[in-house]
């Protein structure tokens, strides 16, 4: 009888720790390979985390609440016949050792007889050129987690574009349910992680708040005009993409705003590409899935994928790649939206643009009093890196786009 | 116009705009230099402005340099590149350095020119490609020209620039372009564009690399002949290279080499010279530090090998096609 001790695996991009949500198997449990034992929680999503052997539970570490950090000891096996992992019983049903991408994927994913885990992990130092790597870091996409197919292993770039592909993600289990039903509600989970986000963000940045009223007269109508043309299974537009595009529009000449602090270097690491997040409330609380390259797509594509996204969000289906990495984040209540709201920045991110209600208001226009749509944006930035009249100016960048709405759609002209 | 004849011309405006142009070096005058390149100057502008010197290129240079502080223009040629060294002390410490040591107060406007680099059977002593060595010496500019039109408006701006130029001419493309296979007939200058030499004065800038042709899957970084061989390669693989004759090695077009690689994520350098520390390791490293994010692949360098310029086996010592290939494939492969 040999004993086989199973660390808390590096779960994705940057983890230290993880938090127990629930435990599926307890001390004196015979389990299989491959059986869901722990469920636990990174930093957005929760991941169901496989038994790597058949054996005995001897041991575990860490209550729900919990945080085991990665690489200590999480549970304790024993073995029945002694083998290592990877000679580990025929006992479990043949299966593929690597997660189960939807869209096919080269033939290496894994190297034989290396240990089940919930992700593609690796040893040692990834092989991949430097091209890929900012690829890679620019999607989010962690490395550590992407099969190579090129010589020896090595990450080539059709493996990254797979794995920035939305659907490639990895197989990230949904239910972080199975909490008890008392009146006593634990603060743990995503609601403890969104409590943490929070309060960080709010002591941390010095919010600075601004409102602007902006008239979508004409950017409703245009909505109106398109839904009625749009074609059959395309869904129909909210105000949401249009602000979207318009906002790629602006950031093109306000990139101090699609900029993430990295506090530990003291750097502002300006992006390329703009990763929109979505701010979408979940039957678990507030989640935000990520339009990811939203600079490439186009309305239809982006009103599709944060209508795919939200409903991933609510129904606990986002994968851990789709819940982090945007760049700036835009926040809406629908008709809930109010006349104002402050809304807290998603860090390390600089900037959050919220919507308000749009609704039919009498106004002064050309002399005489009309009644148009009005919406208010309420946004917030990081006062610390983005200055009140940079902040003031971009949402008026805004402001014109979406008053003017053909323009979002005309390639900008640099001027200066 | 050959490239004889471009560089010819290039000092024949030279000595006629400017009385302060002198020519000097072994037998350049009566007898019009070993590659005719100063055929027929010394008849035209007379002994004291195109002068015959000693076999003493320590002392040719040394010359050059006390009638460059004095007014003087000159254009020193040394015979060959191979011939350099016994001048290195004089260019290293004293030409160098001129302008650095007297605050401003002197300057050195000297040309050098010597033919180098091989493909002539010429052995270790007639084929070398020492320009590397120059270019880690600080205060002197580095040229090599691959055609006629370059290298005569290369070598007036050389003349007209008030500090030192060595000026490299890959002596197996005074008569024509070469792509590297002894065995094909030569082909004259007047079927090449870079033939069309006018007659008059212009001038090619230093510092200012050309795209010799404009592609988008590998960025090839070459100077001299290796820039026909490395067109030639491209071409029979039939991919879509781009290729930057640097023309200028001091000063370096640095924003040329770093958009294009930018552009092409893919480097291969080639040049004739040894490869250890020779100034492809240089290109490389700013390769690296301005693109290092867009690589795809290793960089690669196509190079003479790491020995003496070889009197048998020469085409085995050519870095040719074929190792231009070798290298082209192994940064395209997918990465």
């Amino acid at each position: 009888m040999s004993q086989y001790i199973f660390k808390m695996p590096d779960l994705g991009e940057g983890t230290v720790d993880a938090e127990i949500v629930a435990w599926h198997a307890k001390p004196g449990d015979q389990v299989t390979e491959d059986q869901i034992i722990v469920e636990v929680m990174t930093d957005k999503a929760a991941v169901e985390v496989p038994a790597p052997v058949s054996g005995r539970v001897v041991s575990v570490t860490g209550a729900p609440g919990e945080k085991v950090a990665v690489g200590s000891p999480l549970i304790v096996f024993e073995l029945t016949n002694g083998a290592n992992a990877a000679d580990a019983p025929a006992a479990a049903p043949p299966r593929p050792s690597a997660p189960e991408p939807s869209t096919p994927q080269p033939a290496t994913l894994q190297p034989a007889g290396s240990q089940p885990a919930a992700a593609v992990t690796r040893q040692g130092r990834v092989m991949t050129s430097p091209a890929n790597r900012r690829r890679a870091h620019e999607a989010g996409v962690d490395l550590t987690t992407v099969a190579g197919s090129g010589p020896g292993g090595r990450i080539v770039r059709s493996d990254v574009e797979a794995a920035i592909a939305p659907s490639a993600g990895l197989k990230i289990a949904a239910d972080i349910g199975a909490l008890p039903l008392t009146t006593e509600i634990k603060v743990i989970g995503l609601r403890r992680l969104i409590a943490e986000r929070m309060s960080e963000a709010k002591r941390n940045i010095p919010h600075f708040a601004y409102v602007e009223e902006v008239d979508v007269t004409e950017l409703e109508s245009l909505r109106l005009y398109l839904n009625g043309s749009a074609p059959k299974g395309a869904g129909s537009l909210s105000y949401l993409p249009l602000v979207v595009m318009a906002l790629i529009q602006v950031l093109k000449s306000y990139p101090q705003c699609n900029v993430l602090y990295d506090a530990a270097r003291g750097v502002l690491v300006r992006h390329r590409a703009v990763h929109v997040g979505i701010a979408t409330q979940t039957p678990d609380g507030l989640k935000v899935p990520v339009v990811r390259n939203a600079q490439a797509l186009g309305l239809w594509e982006i009103a599709a994928e944060i209508r795919r996204l939200a409903e991933r969000a609510r129904t606990n289906k986002a994968t851990r790649e789709e819940l982090v990495g945007s760049t700036i984040t835009v926040t809406s209540l629908g008709k809930l939206g109010g006349i104002a709201s402050t809304p807290i920045i998603n860090a390390p991110e600089v900037a959050i643009i919220g919507l308000n209600k749009a609704v039919e208001r009498p106004v002064v226009h050309q002399g005489g009093v009309v009644v148009r749509r009005i919406m208010n944006l309420s946004s917030s930035f990081d006062h610390r890196f983005v200055d009140g009249y940079d902040a003031a100016a971009m949402i008026q960048a805004l402001k014109e786009f979406l008053e003017h709405p053909a323009t979002i759609f005309i390639p900008t002209v640099k001027s200066s | 116009m050959n490239m004889i004849q471009a560089l010819n011309s290039a000092m024949d405006i030279m000595l006629g705009r400017d009385p302060a142009v002198v020519l000097m070096g072994e037998d350049i005058g009566y007898f019009g230099g070993v590659f005719r390149a100063t055929d027929g100057l010394q008849r035209k502008y007379g002994e004291h402005r195109v002068l015959d010197t000693p076999i003493a290129e320590g002392g040719i240079v040394a010359s050059a340099i006390g009638m460059s502080v004095n007014g003087l223009r000159p254009v020193a040629e040394i015979q060959f590149a191979d011939y350099i060294y016994p001048g290195f002390d004089q260019i290293c410490s004293e030409l160098a350095r001129i302008r650095y040591r007297s605050a401003g107060e002197f300057f050195a406007p000297v040309t050098i020119r010597t033919p180098c680099g091989g493909g002539i059977r010429g052995g270790q002593t007639h084929s070398q490609s020492p320009e590397g060595i120059f270019t880690h010496v600080s205060g002197i500019k580095v040229v090599m020209p691959s055609n006629p039109y370059d290298a005569k408006g290369l070598l007036i701006t050389a003349i007209e620039d008030d500090d030192p130029v060595i000026f490299f001419e890959p002596k197996r493309l005074y008569n024509g372009p070469f792509d590297g296979d002894p065995n094909k007939p030569a082909v004259p200058w007047s079927t090449h564009p870079k033939g069309q030499v006018d007659e008059g004065y212009y001038k090619v800038a230093l510092g200012k690399a050309e795209i010799v042709r404009s592609g988008s899957q590998v960025t090839i970084i070459t100077y001299g002949t290796m820039v026909f061989v490395a067109a030639a390669a491209a071409a029979a693989m039939n991919i879509d290279a781009e290729i930057i004759d640097l023309r200028s090695l001091v000063p370096l077009d640095v924003d040329t080499i770093a958009t294009s690689v930018k552009k092409t994520g893919r480097c291969v350098i080639a040049h004739e010279a040894t490869r250890f520390s020779g100034f492809g390791a240089e290109i490389l490293s700013i390769v690296q530090e301005e693109c290092f994010w867009d690589l795809e692949a290793p960089i690669q360098r196509v190079t003479g090998w790491d020995t003496p310029y070889p009197h048998a086996f020469e085409w085995e010592y050519f870095p040719g096609q074929a190792r231009v290939t070798r290298a082209l494939k192994s940064v395209l492969e997918p990465a």
